[in-house]
């Protein structure tokens, strides 16, 4: 286990170099300077050129790697020379917004989808077996953000039951504003998972220890919970990891519709204005989210299956 | 432990009570239901900083109108003009010398002491010794001179008639505290987005970046009071989540999209004033006078003749703009009755043009950036000009790429570019409408690379004329120069539509609908 674990955590530590390279690289290559996207028509030549020394960009671009490193191991992510702010603070005061919505829409997601999923399988071919499947493929294949247009313009301005912008102040209307982005992020994935659930359900319950249980007069929901659910949720638990780089990218339109702050809007602010030590940084900190996030579903996934754990 | 006050109690109260959905009310309007007279408006996009020597959109000026004084500021109305604000008294002493006198008891906040004409003195030289980009909004600012706690000369290099509708009423004239700044700061640079002091009616009392900014009445504010104790500014960059977050109640006074206005104008939202004023911005489509392709004149004239105005405007704009007649938009000095090509223009004249140029089976490339605005019209005008034999490839491109094309400092793109859609926002006196297409800008700004050296000495003669008259005309010819040059095709100056809650509010704003926050009453 411990030799997994570092070898995870070296892993993770490549990825991450990696990735923070590459999108330096690439936010170099893309044409249009950031010093002339942020100070706008009215700067001259020479606040261009003191803006290019303030943000380290008369540097050779291996150095500015380098320099963005060895900053990053005294844990130090730059700093945003317009806004006279450490790149940290930036990041930090958006991502939890992105992560408590991550959280939610995955959260009600599973709740909902697990039970459907088990019923499914139980129920192979009835009629609400396939009013799920109708539903879970027609929710996968509904863009998030149409979605998301979709609930706002129905609960929050034809009703006016929700609020349609912002994150809220407060505990309490913060939850009230997170109900719309949240909906229209985990719904794709109530058709997805549910229908994984069934999958997998169906495989585990043909299988010789449930087929004993049962024989043993062992009651079917007793099976499917007791016996056949830890196992049949082992796929789900693996996706939910990858999932959460698509939920970030998800997240991107979701925090745009609802004007909700986040690191997605956060990012694509920065990519517009070429604000690259925003950028670099919130990209390292979006790719050591997802490489966390995949890590904990695998040694979950590990705890759940003790033949998983013996590979490892 | 976070202790539940009164308010907390009452929103957490309201939030579960169940009429509220049936009551038709957002549950978040609800839980904002605060005692006080509150006002919740959008702005178009986040705070990046709130130090006045740098401050660049329009989002923070709005906000930081309200948090620091001015020696003037604009008057509400449909026209523009300005009035007292800081100063007891102003006036032009000789073309390069203003003198002013300030109100006494404006305090800043903070123990920081009376608003001093030292304090006025460290602002605006602040500007041009930090180098900071809006530098040129203060035109030749030389220093000014303090002669007691109260009283002060703005000496000027040149005369700078822009003074008294740009630097002096705008954000780049608001005052901070020296001693503040200076302890701040140290050496007395940008504080960015924590103001030391304050020294307007209210003050930043929370700001939650990209959520919203709370201000609350500044208890050191000795002036006239507010009409709202507390204003609760959402940054809502994307023009149709505003207008779903005016509809669902979220905030009550916001600017729309044009494409918009059209639906809210047939179907209002209850109990909102739809108000459209005039912009500052203007939109034109450029053409390189340095390509070969656009080398001869009656090549770049056809396009003129060719792009109609009007079409234009009916796909981009669902019809809810006029067409621009020049760059100087309505209300501003220099403003001009028409263009010297129709707006409609005439494809037979613009096939003549061509013929008279010999130039057969045209094919050009259009830059712009990639928004649904900007998108529309270069397609139009993509039709138009097939209509004349010119092939145009449309790039669309993201903002940061764009905005680099033209500038020669960034490459040889420039080089490549033909025709391309500008935007630009100016401020209200024409000097900063017409000063970027003098020849220094040529590979800057000027992506036309139009050089005229007449126009170079009509700008620098529009600076030092008072008579708005005689500066009037000055600015007309300068736009008749420009656009006899072939290089430009003006298309508008587009329209600011605002919506607001009339049973909240008395809205006050600039004749270009830009809130004055300070000046709103509630209904």
């Amino acid at each position: 286990m411990w030799i997994y674990l570092l070898k995870r955590v070296f892993l993770a530590v490549a990825i991450t170099v990696i990735a923070v390279t590459l999108v330096f690289m690439m936010i170099h290559a893309v044409p249009g300077d950031p010093a002339v996207a942020l100070l706008g028509p009215r700067a001259t030549p020479e606040m261009i050129a003191h803006l290019h020394r303030e943000m380290g960009l008369d540097k050779p671009l291996a150095v500015q790697i380098v320099i963005f490193f060895e900053g990053l191991l005294q844990g130090n992510l730059g700093f945003d020379v317009l806004s006279q702010r450490p790149v940290a603070d930036i990041i930090f005061e958006q991502l939890p917004y992105t992560i408590e919505l991550i959280f939610v829409s995955i959260l009600w997601a599973v709740a909902i989808a697990v039970p459907l999923g088990c019923y499914s399988a139980m129920r192979r071919n009835s009629v609400i077996d396939q009013i799920v499947a109708i539903m879970a493929v027609a929710t996968i294949a509904i863009p998030s953000f149409v979605m998301a247009v979709y609930a706002l313009l129905i609960f929050a301005v034809t009703l006016h039951w929700l609020p349609a912008v912002g994150a809220g102040q407060g505990f309490l209307d913060g939850l009230v504003h997170l109900i719309l982005p949240a909906f229209a992020v985990g719904i794709g994935w109530v058709g997805y998972i549910s229908r994984l659930v069934r999958a997998s359900m169906m495989e585990i319950l043909g299988e010789n220890h449930v087929r004993m249980a049962r024989s043993f007069g062992i009651s079917e929901w007793r099976i499917v919970l007791h016996y056949a659910l830890p196992l049949a949720i082992l796929p789900t638990v693996t996706i939910l990891g990858v999932g959460i780089a698509w939920l970030l990218s998800s997240a991107v339109f979701i925090e745009v519709v609802f004007a909700r702050p986040g690191i997605g809007a956060l990012i694509v602010q920065a990519v517009n204005t070429r604000n690259y030590a925003v950028v670099i940084g919130a990209v390292l900190v979006t790719t050591v989210v997802t490489v966390l996030a995949t890590t904990a579903s695998d040694l979950i996934a590990a705890s759940l299956d003790p033949r998983t754990r013996e590979k490892l | 432990m976070q202790s539940v006050s009164r308010r907390t109690f009452l929103r957490a109260g309201a939030a579960l009570s169940g009429g509220i959905i049936s009551a038709g009310m957002p549950l978040s309007q609800v839980i904002w239901a605060a005692e006080g007279k509150v006002l919740e408006v959008r702005s178009s996009g986040d705070l990046v900083t709130l130090d006045p020597a740098f401050l660049g959109q329009a989002a923070e000026v709005d906000l930081t109108n309200c948090i620091y004084s001015k020696l003037t500021r604009y008057k509400p109305g449909t026209e523009w003009g300005w009035e007292l604000e800081a100063a007891d008294k102003i006036e032009q002493v000789d073309p390069t010398h203003i003198r002013f006198r300030l109100k006494k008891g404006i305090k800043f906040s903070g123990d920081y002491g009376e608003l001093t004409a030292k304090d006025v003195k460290f602002s605006f030289e602040r500007v041009i010794k930090l180098n900071s980009p809006i530098k040129p909004q203060w035109g030749s600012l030389n220093h000014v001179e303090v002669e007691d706690d109260y009283s002060g000369v703005i000496v000027f290099n040149a005369p700078f008639a822009a003074v008294w509708l740009v630097p002096l009423p705008y954000a780049v004239g608001q005052i901070v505290s020296e001693a503040a700044v200076r302890k701040a700061t140290k050496d007395g640079g940008n504080f960015g987005v924590k103001p030391p002091a304050f020294s307007g009616p209210y003050v930043l009392a929370d700001w939650k970046p990209n959520q919203y900014a709370l201000l609350t009445r500044n208890p050191d504010w000795s002036g006239p009071k507010p009409g709202f104790d507390e204003i609760r500014i959402l940054p809502i960059p994307d023009a149709k989540a505003a207008e779903r977050a005016y509809q669902a109640g979220d905030v009550d006074f916001t600017v729309v999209g044009l494409d918009s206005l059209a639906a809210f104008k047939s179907n209002p939202p209850a109990n909102t004033e739809i108000a459209e004023r005039a912009s500052t911005r203007y939109t034109w489509i450029g053409m390189n006078m340095d390509h070969p392709k656009l080398k001869d004149i009656n090549v770049r004239r056809a396009i003129q003749w060719a792009i109609n105005v009007p079409q234009v405007l009916d796909t981009a704009y669902d019809g809810q703009s006029i067409a621009a007649t020049g760059i100087i938009p309505p209300g501003i000095v220099g403003h001009r009755a028409k263009t010297l090509v129709p707006p409609e223009g005439d494809l037979s004249k613009a096939k003549e043009l061509l013929e008279k140029a010999g130039v057969n089976g045209l094919t050009l490339s259009l830059d712009c950036t990639n928004d649904s605005q900007t998108s529309a019209i270069a397609q139009t005008v993509q039709a138009q000009l097939s209509q004349v034999g010119i092939s145009l490839v449309v790039n669309a491109r993201d903002p940061g790429t764009f905005w680099s094309l033209g500038v020669e400092s960034e490459g040889d793109s420039w080089k490549d570019v033909q025709l391309f859609i500008m935007t630009f926002s100016g401020l209200p006196d024409p000097y900063d409408y017409v000063t970027w297409f003098v020849q220094d800008q040529v590979g800057i700004w000027n992506w036309q690379r139009f050089r005229s050296q007449r126009f170079d000495e009509l700008n620098a003669k529009g600076l030092s004329i008072n008579d708005p008259n005689e500066r009037a005309k000055v600015y007309e010819d300068m736009q008749d120069l420009m656009e006899d040059s072939g290089a430009f095709r003006f298309l508008t100056n587009e329209t600011n539509p605002i919506l607001y809650r009339k049973t909240r509010m008395k809205a006050a704003m600039r004749p270009d609908g830009t809130p004055l926050y300070i000046d709103f009453q509630p209904a």
